[in-house]
């Protein structure tokens, strides 16, 4: 049988454990547990908040502290999930619809144009001297 | 912290195209339907952004208005392109104003507090969230609104927001990181 050299449960040097420093043995139990964040927002209540783990088990009283303001922040946030519009302002907004029904969207070439007399007769004397511009010039060619 | 599940999207798609076809069609009472059905979870948001119910009445007032508007250029959900007006809308809002101090003035929504010290300590920490709300950035704002109060999955945000879920779970996170740093000498 050979023995355990590196045996770390105790079985190979039973009844012997090693020396506690002052600071250790001075400090509280809950100094020595494992907190679940310090003060940045901790994976735990991230994912607890995010509803993919259950709540966390605060092992600190930091933590403790941590966990029971989210709960009472959720508790608000809850409050105001179910916060309703005020009745009259459905009826303000009926109200204040312009009277006129909305616009089927039409492509520019579908859309109807408006041409007032002046302008027709403007655009087509446009065209007649635009017509005798290039007349002219192919006559000199 | 379980979240809201919406109806199928592919009823609520052709429920709503059904009501805009009715309004186009010279119904103009129909709109009130999508108003009705809409309004809430919109009304909640424009709060959640503003902190202020005369600013989100405004907000959604003006976004159903332009909605309205523009109603036949719609194409696919509704709700999300009308969600889009409204999130525009506190956004201009969040750009132009400069304040100090808004809450929620509630004094006409019931209590369902036991008794008057509980009362107190959950305005105190009304008033406090607000504030706290109001000094982070619009995204992270936005995407703790959407996720804590307004109580959408990171799926539904991503599809509103066009963007992805890591990128809104992050923005989530660093919102509740500035929160709790805000409120925890207080309240924790």
């Amino acid at each position: 049988m050979l023995d355990n050299l590196n045996a770390r449960d105790g079985s190979g040097d039973a009844g012997r454990e090693r020396p506690r420093r002052a600071s250790e043995l001075a400090q509280p139990l809950s100094d020595k547990e494992v907190p679940i964040g310090g003060t940045a927002t901790s994976e735990m209540i991230n994912s607890w908040l995010d509803g993919d783990a259950p709540e966390p088990v605060a092992v600190n009283a930091e933590s403790a502290r941590q966990v029971d303001l989210w709960r009472r922040i959720d508790e608000e946030s809850q409050r105001r999930r179910h916060l309703v519009t005020p009745a009259h302002v459905k009826a303000q907004i009926m109200a204040a619809l312009p009277a006129d029904l909305p616009q089927m969207a039409l492509p520019w070439w579908k859309k109807s144009i408006h041409v007032s007399p002046v302008v027709a007769l403007a655009a087509a004397a446009g065209l007649v001297a635009l017509g005798a511009a290039i007349g002219n010039s192919m006559r000199i060619r | 912290m379980k979240t809201t599940v919406p109806a199928s999207p592919t009823d609520q798609l052709e429920v709503d195209q059904d009501i805009i076809s009715r309004v186009l069609a010279g119904n103009r009472d129909a709109f009130s339907v999508l108003i009705n059905r809409y309004s809430d979870p919109l009304y909640r948001h424009a709060l959640g952004m503003t902190g202020s119910p005369d600013v989100a009445e405004d907000i959604l007032q003006m976004s159903f208005i332009k909605a309205y508007q523009h109603l036949a250029e719609v194409r696919g959900r509704f709700d999300a392109w009308v969600f889009r007006i409204v999130a525009n809308g506190c956004k201009d809002w969040l750009k132009n104003i400069r304040r100090t101090h808004l809450s929620y003035d509630e004094d006409d929504q019931p209590s369902g507090y036991s008794t008057p010290d509980e009362e107190l300590d959950r305005t105190e920490l009304r008033s406090d969230l607000d504030r706290a709300l109001m000094t982070l950035a619009p995204s992270l704002r936005e995407a703790f609104v959407m996720k804590h109060v307004e109580g959408r999955s990171y799926e539904e945000m991503a599809d509103l927001l066009g963007t992805t879920v890591g990128a809104l779970k992050m923005r989530v996170h660093r919102a509740r990181e500035a929160l709790q740093a805000l409120l925890e000498e207080k309240y924790a």
